[in-house]
């Protein structure tokens, strides 16, 4: 006769704390062996990896300088690394942000360059808003054309990246180029519209926007219908189905939302940084912000140290570069493994 | 705007011409990603093993001064991306479309990085020697079609006879059943002793190497040179060819011709249109092959059967599945 041993299924919070516990495992394992596998890659340029990575700390930390272009560079990845949090919550797989950056930079960009608007707060507020719409309507045919058709997402996300940068190339080199110069960019957006900076470090308030998103988004994500119902979506989008979500419009909304997060990243590094509309103004932002969403765990506020660390390498990276010579494409790579790791790290540990 | 340069009949017939060698690198990636989607594996990393195996053959033909062993290279690296995706995929069975988009953004880091440290920033990039177009006696003398078929790189013959085998050898052999099989019912096919997951590795391998050999042939007959990001989307083009050619190796070469005709147009309209004041921007031509391979899949998508995606892809196969 078997004798039942009773035993006390552990309670709902030890569970859900042994998950998380897990999945930070997996991310300090997937983070220690990038930076490894990156020590071997900068030995193979014949630079030494605790010099490298020495450089590329005190690149970072160094001064205050160095401190503000930290947080400068942290600013779009941010941004556009909730919306696409968003997004990839649902299991919508938005690769077009790059595209989305760009369109909301133009679109915002015209219209500050277009409208003068003495009062400083109305004509930021005004040209985040018109970057946010363009940037929705550029994700937004991402999404009616997944939700009528079901084109895959992924594909005509990124294949739009293109033809957003082509037709920005065309309109700063054409109808807006500043009359006054050789060169094919903009004039210069009006002071009322340019991001002030705050605090005594140079950094435009553009930083204050992406944090505030933070705990907005994760109020929307954790406490809201609509943010169960992307989580309804993310875990199993059959049942959610079942369960009464209307899928297919949420699919257009989610993807519009993650291209008005994009194209508000767009438009304020343009007020903030970059004060024209020219070429260069984004190198990869929207793709690095994947990483940062998924090294994020899709979570606001892991995104938010998520952009914090990706962008401490990529300033980091260019000090490196500048003082031991390495190709600052090394800290891409390293950022790129950090996804490679995470996945097989959650996949060891049962994720 | 002179139309007769760009479409009279000698125009159309070197249009063609140009149209099927600029198909070429994204007709191999895409026959590659068809064959690998058939076996239930989505391989979104392709652009990123194109562009590996642009810059595998560019360094390959560049220290030995032979675009044959440079090709090779181009294969080899695009086999290596192969087999971390399929590592990836099928033996640890993670998120596919993620973890395609990483091998993306890895190759990208990559070949900057390597190109970056042998070469550096210089204002004329090094070249290599390519391949020559050969002209098949005889056949390169037929009007018309001759000129568009045969006077081509051997690269462009090899690789033309490369999709038929694939073609042939997806819907006329065992291992091409297998591959079916383990892409529309995997559970069945493993009832019946084929070993999905290493069919999977097979056809991964089998992207990657394509992918690889397009960017190769991107490089050694076109452009002989490498830049950062120099195969500019054409992996991704080429898994939207898969979708438009339904999955069928021969239909979506007939994609990739579609892509590489408008491509070749385009070029051509902006010589012909030409210069900096043209009626229509240049940039609205170089975001044509774009905007056109967008609007084919939408197309496809909206008019073709739903049922010609293989059932099980983009999921991975877990045995315990069954008795759970």
């Amino acid at each position: 006769v078997a004798v039942d041993t009773v035993v006390a299924p552990p309670s709902r919070a030890a569970v859900d704390w042994m998950r998380r516990l897990r999945s930070l495992a997996a991310l300090i394992f997937a983070i220690a062996a990038a930076v490894a596998v990156g020590a071997v890659i900068l030995l193979s340029a014949e630079a030494s990896p605790l010099q490298a990575y020495r450089a590329m700390l005190s690149g970072v930390f160094g001064s205050r300088f160095a401190i503000a272009q930290l947080l400068v560079e942290m600013v779009p990845l941010l941004i556009i690394g909730l919306g696409l949090a968003l997004a990839f919550r649902a299991r919508l797989w938005n690769i077009g942000a790059e595209g989305q950056f760009y369109v909301g930079a133009l679109a915002g960009g015209i219209f500050a360059l277009a409208v003068p608007i003495g009062f400083a707060p109305l004509a930021i507020a005004l040209a985040l808003l018109v970057a946010a719409a363009a940037g929705a309507a550029w994700a937004g045919i991402v999404g009616v054309l997944r939700a009528r058709w079901g084109v895959n997402e992924v594909i005509t996300s990124l294949l739009l990246n293109y033809v957003a940068v082509f037709y920005f190339g065309y309109f700063i080199r054409q109808p807006l180029k500043d009359p006054s110069g050789f060169l094919p960019q903009s004039r210069e957006i009006p002071a009322a519209a340019q991001l002030p900076t705050f605090g005594n470090l140079d950094v435009h308030v553009g930083l204050l926007i992406g944090i505030a998103l933070v705990p907005l988004l994760a109020y929307v994500m954790n406490r809201t219908p609509f943010g169960l119902r992307v989580n309804a979506m993310g875990s199993n989008p059959e049942a959610a189905q079942l369960a009464g979500v209307e899928t297919r419009r949420m699919i257009v909304r989610l993807l519009a939302l993650s291209g008005a997060f994009a194209g508000v990243a767009g438009i304020v590094q343009i007020l903030g940084v970059q004060l024209r509309l020219q070429y260069g103004i984004s190198p990869g932002f929207g793709f690095t912000a994947i990483i940062v969403a998924l090294l994020g765990r899709t979570r606001p506020l892991g995104v938010l140290l998520a952009s914090l660390l990706v962008s401490a390498l990529s300033v980091g990276g260019d000090a490196m570069q500048l003082t031991q010579g390495v190709p600052v494409a090394a800290v891409h790579t390293i950022q790129a493994l950090f996804v490679v790791f995470l996945l097989v790290a959650d996949r060891i540990v049962g994720r | 705007m002179d139309w007769g340069s760009i479409i009279g009949p000698s125009a159309l017939v070197s249009l063609c011409a140009a149209g099927v060698r600029l198909a070429m690198p994204t007709a191999l990636a895409a026959v590659g990603e068809a064959f690998c989607e058939r076996a239930g594996v989505l391989n979104l990393g392709l652009e990123g093993m194109m562009l590996s195996g642009a810059l595998g053959s560019f360094l390959g033909a560049y220290y030995t001064g032979n675009p044959w062993l440079g090709i090779l290279a181009g294969v080899l690296a695009g086999l290596l991306l192969g087999a971390l995706k399929a590592f990836l995929s099928v033996t640890m069975k993670t998120e596919q479309v993620i973890n395609g988009i990483a091998i993306v953004l890895l190759a990208q880091g990559l070949t900057s990085f390597v190109y970056g440290k042998l070469f550096g920033v210089t204002s004329s990039p090094p070249r290599i020697e390519g391949l020559a177009p050969v002209e098949i006696p005889f056949l390169s003398e037929i009007p018309g079609l001759g000129r568009v078929l045969f006077t081509q790189s051997v690269v462009v013959y090899a690789s033309l006879l490369l999709v038929v085998m694939i073609w042939a050898a997806l819907f006329y052999s065992r291992l091409g059943l297998a591959v079916r099989a383990v892409g529309e019912t995997p559970a069945a096919a493993d009832a019946a002793a084929i070993h999905v997951d290493r069919i999977r590795w097979l056809a991964v391998l089998t992207a990657g190497g394509m992918a690889g050999l397009g960017g190769a042939v991107l490089i050694v007959t076109q452009l002989r040179l490498f830049a950062n990001n120099i195969t500019a989307g054409r992996g991704w083009v080429a898994i939207a060819i898969v979708i438009f050619g339904r999955w069928h190796p021969i239909w979506v070469l007939v994609g990739a011709f579609l892509f590489g005709f408008t491509d070749a147009l385009q070029l051509r309209v902006q010589a012909a249109g030409g210069g900096i004041n043209a009626v229509v921007p240049y940039e609205f031509f170089q975001a044509l092959p774009y905007l056109v391979t967008v609007v084919v899949m939408v197309l496809s998508s909206i008019t073709g059967r739903r049922d010609a995606q293989p059932a099980a892809l983009g999921v991975p196969y877990r045995k315990e599945a069954m008795s759970r």
